[in-house]
């Protein structure tokens, strides 16, 4: 299962793709959760103490004058698969956590991590790990190559007019690019019985869960704790988990490669 | 362009990308909405530091979403040197939100946008 969750800010992208990331792992899968949103988010949803878990530069090395290719890679005879059981930091549940790396005031800090961040995503082979994706809010990156790896769009959404117009242009984007995805919405916050089939019928798309408005969720954010660990029973967190079900029996349980 | 005598108020995209590209034009205000959670207020320090670091104008730091005294004092804490201005948590705003409607046109009254009025009187003042 390759999924990636799209949204408005604020949508609730980061809380619900943490919880679906552990919840997933509980349930025997090997999950790589990939955050690739500049501001902080998932590790906090997925109940790691950091935010910030760049590639280490030991990891990486200058593309020699003479090769093609992009200015900086993992280092030779490190593979994706190897560089994400070495440095991805790892989160309760066993899921592992691969980031882009968060926001310096000098952007350039960075570019060596996201460099190996990029080619590990384009190369890691599809049999290993689930991937469970926390894109940045917004139209713009989600589909210039940085949801690259999804075959499944979740957009995250309110029932708020903005929100509506946010998964409207996400919906279109998502199905314009060269490559069958499915796209499909997952409604947030939601408060009257009525909101998810608004959202279906405001954005075209199939409604595959609706998260209720759960104060647990806001107040684990309060706190800088996963709502997971705050609040394992609440009706958020059991929203999630009939969203793992649901995508589970779709794409059953890969086999663990030792 | 020529804004003299005119105030212009830009709302940028979350987070700090648009704030590291911006050149060095300055303004006379940078508000930084911070809500009371980690993620926010880590989010916000880092837009002080680079505001700071560019030079771009005064921070006032408005704190949003504020429920409790305690919320209020979080964001305090971590932003010493700055004005605070609290915004408390309003479900008007929300509701607006959900209807596509301003909340000044919605609820004028409300605790959340009399602040807000409050905080446009005083910029008006102070700029
Ligand atoms: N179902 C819910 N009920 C109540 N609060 C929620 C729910 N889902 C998310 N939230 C709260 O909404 C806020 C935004 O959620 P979150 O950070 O997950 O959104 P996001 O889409 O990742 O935002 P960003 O675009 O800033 O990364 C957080 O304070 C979160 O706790
Ligand atoms: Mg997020």
């Amino acid at each position: 299962m390759r999924v990636a969750f799209v949204g408005k800010g604020g949508a609730g992208k980061s809380a619900i793709s943490g919880t679906f990331a552990r919840l997933l792992a509980r349930r025997g899968h090997p999950v790589l959760a990939i955050d690739s949103d500049p501001l902080p988010g998932m590790a906090y949803s997925l109940g790691l103490p950091h935010d910030d878990a760049p590639l280490p530069d030991e990891a990486i090395e200058d593309r020699p004058d003479d090769e093609e290719g992009p200015r900086y890679r993992l280092r030779a005879g490190l593979s994706p698969v190897e560089a994400v059981e070495r440095y991805a930091a790892t989160a309760p549940d066993g899921v592992r956590f691969l980031q882009f790396g968060k926001v310096r005031t000098d952007p350039r800090a960075l570019f060596r991590s996201q460099f190996a961040f990029r080619q590990i995503i384009r190369e890691l082979p599809v049999d290993r790990w689930d991937l469970v994706g926390d894109l940045p809010g917004g139209t713009r990156q989600p589909f210039t190559g940085w949801g690259g790896y999804a075959d499944t769009f979740l957009i995250v959404v309110e029932p708020m007019a903005k929100s509506l117009l946010s998964a409207r242009r996400l919906a279109r984007l998502a199905s314009s690019g060269d490559r069958p995805v499915r796209v499909v919405a997952v409604a947030n916050k939601v408060t009257e019985a009525v909101d998810a089939e608004h959202i279906s019928r405001r954005t075209g798309l199939e409604v595959v869960a609706a998260v209720p408005l759960d104060p647990v969720f806001a107040a684990a954010e309060r706190a800088g704790k996963a709502p997971l660990d705050a609040a394992p029973d609440s009706a958020g967190v059991q929203a999630v988990s009939s969203l793992v079900d649901r995508l589970e029996k779709e794409h059953p349980r890969m086999k663990v490669t030792p | 362009m020529d804004f003299s005598g005119q105030v212009v108020v830009a709302d940028l995209e979350a987070g700090v990308g648009t704030l590291t590209r911006l050149g060095d034009a300055g303004v006379d205000k940078v508000l930084i909405i911070v809500e009371p959670t980690p993620k926010s207020v880590e989010v916000g320090s880092r837009a002080a530091a680079i505001v700071a670091d560019k030079s771009l104008g005064e921070v006032v730091v408005v704190a949003s979403r504020v429920q409790s005294d305690d919320d209020l004092a979080m964001i305090r804490k971590a932003f010493p040197d700055h004005q605070v201005v609290p915004v408390p948590d309003d479900p008007a705003i929300v509701a607006a939100d959900r209807d596509g409607q301003a909340p000044l046109d919605t609820a004028p009254d409300a605790p959340a946008v009399q602040a807000l009025t409050a905080l446009a009187g005083d910029l008006l003042a102070t700029a």
